[in-house]
């Protein structure tokens, strides 16, 4: 295989053959690193996924099997139903909650903990503790911070002579509530990977801009987000894709209420299949959230890749 | 490596393809039963009890084992009620099927209509058991045109429980809880203070069934479901606006707490005095007595003050036995349900749950009579169910779109705390409840 | 560093720091909790007896769980190290028709709501037989695109130039795989690691879904077990498990801090 490699890049110009044997080989190769993982994805996630797509073309039985073609009616019925305009609505907003404010935290602390410091260590592991703690526990925890007769918010609320909110049970606070909760989980992993890119900058840099006298905003402005940014992306990719299927902390603290307020697509969809046995709609339904994810996701590779700064 | 990987593969690919409908033709019924160690035909039994109940049922199954020695049961849990049906759901008519299967009340029509599980009554009708021993009100839940399809096990209701110091606080005579929707209201009036309201129902479809059920009101047509497919919802009608105008009322004159769809938010709001009444399950009464700080009493569920009180449906899960599982298994199922209605065991049952024994004489138990005495309370809930009425209203709604519908009724009743009109919130809940009746006729092709 | 800049840091530090583990630490105190205190709304509690652990330990066979949880994450994380690693490899050194288009298949994997494929996942490993055994709960999970994206963008630091140097001088791929790229790469790949193992660790659902005893069920099941609906949960032993649960994550997470640290400042110099 060298002895190839070595005579098509040394070789004659054009030797048609060569390069064609080359490409195969390289093909070959690759696939075979990619074959494993390639061959898990097509049992697990494209076969029930093209699964899907067939299914919601359906009306099924309880046990999921399709008994009567209905073409594109799941999908008409959706968009004529103001359930799913709710949670399309609820999504949307909670991706918008989630997203922009967790990055920021995370963005805050990393700096905050970037700091050459005694004792910094003890602050980033406390910091990434919310890494280690599962879905089911937290939402267990926040349940009862946001309880309304024993809850501490209102707790202080009160001590504060303000009238106590009734965090999850009102359709106005519920979806808010989720997303403080969930910027909570999520801030652990995102502050982890994000220090990591702080660390990775070039130390010279700041140096240089030391001895230049310029101020620490400019440096942050100039400097560190730059340098970041392709961490950044990574983050913001995975933070947004995480939030189109947020489902534990729905589930456990407000099951999609008050009035649909926290009805997110996946919960829909959990309920349709899972709860309702509609498994034909809630077909449907992860059909368009996927094209959704799809359409956000490739604006964001679109937008983003420009703006991220490789070193 | 690699190679065995792309073998593993093929098969998997090859498995995946010929899985899919075709497995709904695989027979299990000549398959021979599988046995324990020591010769024991094995009995799987899922069960959706978790925390304390888990305890009380694994005492119970293990007794039964140690009772005789032919059929061992084997509890596992699976989840919630609703993880467990899904997964049943997914392995019924195959080898990984249970024996037996713990299902909630709402799930009733839809194991019926499954077409993969055994009615009791065949066992019932074989050996001439004489049902006429269990709670009368409690089997016709589970029993249609006269057929028993399933064991009732455990079995509770709702009652109204109240803070007898926050009661005497108020003026309030603390023996007498209120009875009809005005002594409701008034007490409700008297109990609210700046820090604590005085009603409160969980956003639980359960609860609303209940109260509409308790003035005779029917969920859906076709007598609730019983005298044929039911094809629309009827809760909409009088009854349901009751109800509907009940907690409208209160909340809009701010006597009424709304606690959220979370039982333990509910408890905590009655237990940290947010809320001087509340309404439970029966099977909550006794942890409740246990835990507050203050006297708890306990009450019928009120009605209206011109309606005729009726009384409750049944509430909780029964047992069911699966169809397509060797003789010898359904046998052991069916000897466990037996012995599992027996007095002596539904008195320690119902001592240690608080659920309701299905066998009435296992309130004659010692055990039970003392546990009575110390908590008086408990009798209340029995009282309450004895009294009730056997009719179409309190007999419950069979309908397979159950779950879907009760998540229509939480959603008027939150609907409800954003001023919107009870006619108008029910009647969008009966509109999205036919929706899915529809659909769900169309499925089945009728 | 002056002084008085010192001082903000630290406050600024020491708040954010306890803003962010007060949820912990308040689920600590719960475990400690008897019945009636929880639901009173109580922050302290009146004694700090063990009793709430018992009963988590007696309820639910949480060694087992444990030990199964243990196994299991041990196993996607190892699983899904060595598929990512080779997959981003493939994608980033490299070049063949059609590259480009399967990254994007790889990319396209995670925007699929899970609970679309878990029935057809369930007939899946059902018929494979893997249920009630460690390959039906890990094998589903050894293929990650967020590892791949992850170790895809952490290779592309490596130069090229590195690479071709290496094949010109004979050097097999695998070879420069192990030899070159993974030692590189070591501090994402702890990351990748911690975060496989402990995603693994949180799972619900599907070990439920697929486990049918408790000999080889996991320990957020356990979790789950302690809970009530009909009756009041008792929320000091719930806690306990929530303790049990998330200690070996947060032990992990202090452990690897350290090597985390060392590891990223070592990217850091390079």
């Amino acid at each position: 295989m060298t002895v190839i490699r070595q005579e098509a890049t040394s070789g004659s110009t054009g030797d048609w053959h060569l390069e064609r044997k080359r490409a195969w080989s390289n093909w070959m190769t690759g696939m075979m690193f990619l074959l494993p993982s390639l061959i898990l994805f097509g049992v697990f996630l494209f076969y029930p996924m093209v699964r899907t797509v067939y299914l919601s073309l359906f009306l099924t039985d309880s046990q999921g099997v399709p008994v009567v073609f209905v073409g594109w009616e799941n999908f008409v019925n959706l968009f004529q139903s103001t359930s799913f305009q709710l949670s399309a609505k609820a999504t949307a907003l909670f991706v918008l909650y989630t997203v922009p404010a967790g990055i920021v935290l995370a963005t805050a602390l990393a700096i905050l903990a970037n700091q050459k410091l005694r004792g910094i260590g003890l602050f980033r592991t406390m910091f990434s503790a919310t890494m280690g703690m599962s879905v089911a526990a937290s939402s267990v925890i926040w349940m009862f911070l946001f309880n309304p007769s024993i809850g501490l918010f209102n707790r202080i609320l009160a001590a504060l002579n303000i009238p106590g909110v009734q965090w999850l049970l009102d359709p106005q606070y519920a979806l808010l509530s989720v997303s403080v909760a969930t910027i909570w989980m999520n801030t652990g992993f995102a502050f982890l990977i994000l220090l990591g890119g702080l660390q990775n900058i070039d130390q010279s840099l700041y140096e240089s801009a030391r001895i230049a006298g310029v101020s620490e905003s400019y440096k942050l402005r100039k400097i560190t987000l730059p340098m970041l940014s392709p961490t950044l992306f990574f983050v913001t990719t995975v933070s947004l894709i995480n939030a189109f299927q947020t489902f534990g902390q729905i589930d456990l603290l407000t099951r999609g209420g008050p009035m649909e307020s926290t009805n997110v697509i996946v919960y829909s969809i959990y309920k349709d299949a899972f709860i309702n046995y509609n498994v034909g709609s809630a077909s449907a339904q992860a059909v368009l959230l996927f094209v959704a994810v799809l359409i956000v996701t490739v604006l964001q590779f679109k937008i983003g890749e420009r703006k991220v700064h490789y070193q | 490596m690699k190679k065995l990987w792309i073998g593993s593969t093929a098969m998997v690919l090859l498995l995946a393809a010929c899985s899919g409908e075709t497995e709904e033709s695989v027979e299990t019924t000549d398959a021979t039963a599988s046995t324990t160690e020591d010769g024991k035909t094995e009995v799987v039994f899922w069960h959706a009890m978790s925390g304390e109940l888990e305890t009380a049922l694994n005492t119970l199954v293990d007794d039964f084992n140690a009772s005789q020695d032919e059929y061992e049961v084997e509890p596992v849990f699976q989840g919630t009620y609703e993880e467990a049906l899904t997964k049943l759901n997914t392995v019924a008519g195959t080898d990984e099927s249970p024996a037996m299967m713990q299902v909630f009340e709402v799930g009733t029509k839809f194991m019926i209509d499954s077409g993969h599980i055994q009615p009791v009554q065949d066992f019932i009708d074989e050996e001439g058991f004489d049902t006429s021993i269990w709670e009368e009100n409690i089997t016709n839940y589970y029993s249609v045109d006269g057929v028993q399809y399933s064991m009732p096990f455990n079995s509770s209701t709702p009652v109204l429980i109240y803070n007898k110091d926050a009661f005497e606080a108020a003026g309030l005579d603390p023996e007498k809880a209120p009875m009809t929707y005005s002594e409701l209201k008034e007490a409700a009036e008297a109990l609210t203070t700046d820090a604590q309201k005085g009603f409160s129902i969980l956003n639980y479809g359960w609860f609303f069934e209940e109260m509409v059920a308790a003035q005779g009101g029917l969920f859906v047509n076709e007598e609730n479901g019983r005298a044929g497919q039911a094809t629309e919802a009827v809760f909409n009608g009088e009854e349901g606006l009751n109800v509907f105008n009940l907690i409208k009322d209160m909340y809009d004159e701010g006597t009424y707490y709304n606690s959220g769809q979370n039982w333990d938010d509910m408890r905590a709001a009655f237990q940290s005095g947010a809320t001087a009444m509340i309404l439970d399950s029966s099977a909550g009464v006794k942890g409740m007595i246990d835990n507050a700080p203050f006297e708890v009493g306990v009450g019928y569920l009120p009605v209206p003050d011109d309606a005729e009180r009726n009384g409750v449906i049944i509430g909780g899960a029964s047992l069911w036995m699966a169809d397509d599982i060797p003789a010898e298994q359904k046998q052991g199922a069916w000897e466990f349900m037996k012995y599992a209605s027996s007095a002596e065991v539904q008195a320690q049952w119902h001592v240690d749950t608080g659920y309701f024994a299905i066998n009435p004489a296992a309130y004659e138990e010692q055990i039970v009579v003392d546990q009575w005495e110390q908590y008086p309370q408990l009798k209340v809930t029995v009282d309450q169910l004895k009294e009730t009425q056997a009719n179409a209203a309190t007999g419950g709604a069979l309908i397979s779109v159950f779950p879907e519908a009760r998540q229509r009724v939480v959603n008027a009743m939150e609907s409800l705390y954003q001023g919107t009109d009870p006619q108008e919130a029910l009647d969008q809940a009966v509109e999205e409840t036919n929706r899915a009746l529809e659909v769900d006729a169309a499925k089945s092709g009728n | 560093m002056s002084i008085g800049k010192k001082v903000l840091l630290y406050m600024a530090l020491t708040v954010s720091g306890l803003v962010m583990v007060f949820p912990i630490l308040y689920a600590f105190l719960i475990s400690f909790m008897q019945g009636g205190e929880v639901l009173q709304g109580s922050l302290w509690p009146e004694s700090f007896s063990l009793a709430n652990y018992f009963s988590a330990f007696e309820r639910v066979p949480l060694l087992t769980y444990l030990w199964n949880s243990l196994v299991v994450s041990v196993l996607i994380m190892v699983g899904q190290l060595v598929l990512c690693s080779l997959a981003a490899f493939a994608f980033v050194f490299i070049e063949f028709k059609g590259r480009e288009w399967i990254f994007y298949l790889f990319i396209s994997t995670m925007m699929i709501p899970w609970e679309a494929t878990m029935v057809p996942n369930f007939q899946t490993v059902q018929s494979l037989g893997w249920l009630n055994s460690y390959a039906g709960l890990t094998i589903p999970f050894f293929a990650m695109a967020f590892g791949t994206f992850l170790l895809r963008q952490q290779f592309k630091t490596i130069p090229k130039e590195l690479y071709e140097a290496s094949q010109i001088a004979g050097i097999s791929k695998l070879r420069f795989f192990t030899g070159v790229v993974l030692p590189v790469a070591k501090t994402t790949i702890t990351t990748l690691a911690i975060y496989s193992f402990l995603t693994a660790w949180n799972m619900y659902l599907w070990p439920l879904l697929v486990t049918n005893n408790e000999a080889n069920r996991t320990v957020q099941i356990g979790l789950k077990q302690m809970q009530t609906q009909e009756i009041a949960s008792d929320w000091g032993v719930v806690m306990a498990g929530v303790v049990m649960v998330i200690l070996p994550t947060l032990i992990l997470l202090f452990a690897g801090q350290k090597r985390l640290q060392e590891g990223l400042t070592q990217g850091a110099l390079k």
